[in-house]
């Protein structure tokens, strides 16, 4: 039974008289209803003169007569896509400079103009799709399938495998379609070529999740799955052979799916979803009708046959329904088969016929046929159904809008837009209102609390630093190092501050009351843009060297960054105490609980005492940032810069202190005094980032961010920044390399 | 220096910066009132009320006068830790560091790209 019989059939609707195949579709009525006597009788006509006009005039003279086994109904699928079909192919030759068109003739031998074979690999595409039983490989748990799709058929493309025929009819069924892909390899190749613009970027990773989404789709459900698949292999291939630089692409899109995936919350949502409303429940009910139902069914003696047709229709109008081009969407033909699938209209003796029985048998029709298909056809058409228009396409477009962010889909996109765990919020007011068992609650409660413990291990882990405990590295290579000190200062020195850090611990663990490895090692954490661990560092140098006014200072000022107002007041105090020129000023019953003002008035004396001493006036500089007089503590560093022109680090004290009185453009003048005189000055950079982001400048903080984290890893607040700003500059998709601290990724994506 | 908090600190800063270009796209873009009830060390105890308008684009101390879109209960250091992007609002709103009151889609936009990032010395 193949495309041929249909043809011959329209061909038989020329002759008059032949009333049992009045047109092509009457041959597919046939078919549905088995009538097989009469197909035969009318392959039996060959070179009958055809009236449909068109391509399919090749099919007459072409296609061989191969009878496919098992496919009654077949002929459902070929009437319309033979229409298509011809759009298809033009289509596919005009653009056939070259590579599609060798793509296709790789395809099909015998080459192109041989329909048949066209008509063959249509044909066993259907097989595909009715026969195909337990799908062979895809299995396991979804986002594993996916990821293990993704690069086999990365793979397959990079190989030039040549992919399977059957891809090719289900290309065919939309020009749409095509275009579609041609648009988004345009913007790929964008991608690829101009090098990292944001917006192609975007739509780039915007365009390859809606792919993704018809394979997650297709990869949920059963029996459908298969057609786009192949349809991303095709492409995948002829973008191939089209670029040179597809591999590569093609490689970074699969990890980047995989690490979309692997994030996996849309899953667990999906799971948690599953879960409280209980997909059985929902089933149980479903079957429960359908009992009630299939009495009344019985009554109405329906038509077997119809029903048949109906359900190869229904299968018929998922799968093109799976076709997201809305001009196909909108098709007659897809109408038409979606009628049939409703029963709203049925075949009776080779005629289409609006139904006449009643509403109720339609609807019993309907059930009977899912009821007689037995509960794994329900459970299917439930997958298919259901879960495509529900469940599945809700995680999809969780996904999608994740990343783009865009659109005022008002829910979905407030939820995506606070990422990860937001649903938990909802979730948690629906527990709230009892919509869930409070068994399943608990349940979910633990598990997440479980995942929170998880989440806020290293925030734990960090906490000891504020708390002044010192974190040494692991595996520090300098440790057995025979003057660590010696080596710190030298790397310092250089500028090489992680290294210096490791180095410098090495000393303080071999002589832990160095007070000068402490200190240094203070400095550099500060300079590295770890306060906290500046803080713990400095502290220990405290202890060893209480009166050390560079230690006093440090630990003033990296309280004071910490927005520790009490601590660094303490501090600044004790260094005006501990001043050999100064101190005389401090009265000593101060020292417990220093006042502001009081503290303020006693700097501002020392300062007169000594105008030319830089140090006094930065110690005061600190000290109105501590109040936020920023005009003041603005003028207090550059009175001390103008005695200390090359002092790095007070030109990045000047710097901050502009960017907290929101003079910005000032303050990057400053910092990149401060880069020019000390280039690997950590704290610089990161102050860069953090003042292109306030001022709303998100692309470029991030570009300063990586590049003050590429020299320290290690600053905390850095990534924590950064991840804000990549959420502003809507780069939601550099997030997975931002949590797994990915350096390589970021560099590469964003260079300064 | 009438506030011992860290978060005081902060909002003074945002303060200033919802005058900037960046600050005034934040109102557009935001354009709501959230009120903070920031606690030194114990939630509920000695708060104090801050007001982050983003509808005018002000901070002002002691509590909205009228109803704000959402208000949050916090200590010191957990606003801190939000406001700079330590701890994510939703975490601190499942763990209990956090809790909020009025409309859930005013509480989703409270995240910490609205507040400024001090500078370090």
């Amino acid at each position: 039974m193949a495309m041929r019989d249909l043809v011959t059939g329209g061909a038989a609707c020329a002759v008059p008289g032949t009333a049992s195949s009045s047109n092509p579709l009457g041959a597919f009525a046939n078919a549905i209803l088995g009538s097989s006597s009469k197909a035969q009788e009318i392959k039996g006509l060959p070179g009958a003169a055809v009236n449909v006009p068109g391509p399919s005039s090749d099919f007459r003279t072409e296609a061989p007569l191969t009878t496919l086994p098992g496919l009654e109904n077949e002929g459902q699928q070929h009437q319309q896509p033979y229409g298509q079909n011809s759009e298809f192919l033009s289509g596919f030759r005009s653009a056939d400079h070259g590579v599609l068109g060798d793509a296709w003739n790789e395809v099909h031998q015998p080459p192109l103009h041989i329909r048949g074979g066209d008509t063959e690999a249509r044909f066993q595409e259907f097989e595909q799709i009715y026969n195909r039983g337990v799908p062979p490989t895809w299995d396991g748990p979804p986002q594993g399938v996916l990821s293990r799709f993704l690069h086999s058929f990365v793979d397959s493309g990079r190989a030039g495998v040549p992919f399977r025929p059957a891809a090719l009819p289900v290309l065919g069924l939309s020009e749409g379609d095509k275009q579609c892909i041609r648009d988004r390899s345009f913007i790929m190749a964008h991608h690829i070529f101009a090098d990292k613009n944001e917006e192609y970027i975007n739509a780039q990773v915007n365009a390859l999740l809606h792919s993704l989404d018809i394979d997650g789709n297709q990869r949920l459900k059963g029996p459908m799955r298969g057609s786009y698949p192949e349809l991303e292999e095709y492409w995948t291939e002829s973008q191939v052979a089209l670029r040179p630089g597809m591999p590569n692409f093609a490689d970074k899109w699969v990890s980047e799916f995989s690490q979309q995936r692997e994030s996996g919350d849309p899953e667990a949502w999906a799971r948690s979803f599953e879960q409280q409303h209980g997909v059985n429940g929902w089933a149980s009910e479903f079957e429960q009708e359908h009992s009630q139902l299939a009495s009344i069914d019985q009554m109405s003696g329906a038509n077997m046959y119809q029903i048949a047709a109906m359900e190869q229709s229904r299968m018929l109008a998922n799968t093109l329904a799976q076709n997201t081009d809305p001009k196909f969407q909108n098709s007659k033909f897809l109408q038409f088969v979606s009628k049939m699938s409703r029963g709203e209209l049925i075949v009776d003796e080779n005629q289409i016929k609006p139904a006449t029985s009643s509403l109720t048998d339609d609807w019993a029709n309907e059930y009977q046929g899912q009821y007689n298909a037995g509960p794994s056809y329900w459970a299917d058409q439930f997958a298919n159904e259901e879960l495509s228009r529900g469940k599945d396409k809700w995680v999809n477009e969780f996904v999608k809008e994740n990343q783009q962010q865009g659109s005022d889909d008002q829910w979905v996109n407030e939820f995506s837009k606070l990422h990860v765990q937001d649903w938990t919020d909802e979730f948690g007011k629906q527990v709230a209102e009892g919509a869930f068992g409070e068994s399943t609650a608990d349940d979910w409660a633990n598990a997440y609390d479980k995942y929170l413990d998880e989440q806020l291990f290293t925030s734990k882990k960090r906490s000891n630093a504020s708390r002044g405990v010192y974190e040494f590295s692991d595996m520090n290579p300098y440790v057995g190092h025979p003057n660590p000190l010696r080596e710190g200062q030298e790397l310092f020195r250089k500028g090489l501050l992680s290294e210096a850090v490791l180095a410098l611990e090495a000393e303080v663990l071999k002589n832990p009351d160095n007070a000068e490895g402490w200190r240094l090692l203070g400095i550099t954490h500060a300079e590295n843009d770890d306060d906290q661990q500046a803080i713990a560092a400095m502290m220990r140098a405290q202890e060893v060297d209480p009166t050390n006014l560079e230690v006093l200072l440090a630990l003033g000022v990296s309280h004071t960054n910490e927005l520790e107002q009490p601590e660094a007041l303490k501090y600044l105090y004790s260094w005006l105490q501990n001043h050999p020129k100064y101190g005389a000023l401090a009265p000593p019953e101060l020292a417990d609980s220093p006042y502001y003002a009081d503290v303020a008035r006693l700097f501002n004396e020392a300062a007169q005492m000594s105008p030319d001493d830089a140090d006094v006036h930065i110690v005061l500089g600190v000290l109105y940032n501590l109040s936020r007089e920023y005009d003041r503590a603005i003028e207090s560093f550059q009175t001390a810069l103008k005695l200390k022109p090359r002092d790095y680090s007070l030109w990045n004290k000047l710097g901050a202190t502009q960017a907290n009185s929101i003079q910005s453009a000032d303050a990057i003048l400053a910092y990149q005094q401060a880069l020019d005189l000390k280039p690997n000055y950590v704290r610089a950079w990161a102050n860069m980032g953090i003042s292109y982001a306030n001022q709303g400048l998100y692309e470029e903080s991030i570009r300063y961010y990586v590049r003050a984290l590429a020299m320290n890893p290690k600053a905390d607040s850095a990534w924590q920044y950064l991840k804000i700003s990549l959420s502003c500059a809507s780069r939601n998709d550099m997030f997975e390399a931002c949590d797994t601290r990915n350096l390589d990724i970021l560099q590469k994506e964003f260079p300064l | 220096m009438e506030s011992s908090l860290k978060s005081a600190a902060l909002l003074e800063q945002m303060k200033l910066h919802l005058a900037t270009d960046a600050g005034k796209e934040l109102t557009s873009k935001v354009g709501l009132v959230y009120q903070l009830n920031i606690a030194p060390k114990k939630m509920g105890f000695d708060e104090e009320i801050f007001v982050v308008d983003l509808k005018q684009g002000k901070v002002t101390k002691g509590p909205y006068d009228g109803k704000p879109d959402a208000t949050f209960s916090f200590t010191d250091n957990d606003f801190l830790a939000i406001a700079t992007g330590k701890m994510n609002p939703q975490i601190a709103f499942m763990r209990g560091a956090m809790k909020s009151k009025g409309s859930i889609s005013a509480a989703q936009k409270f995240t910490p790209d609205i507040f400024p990032k001090p500078s370090k010395l």
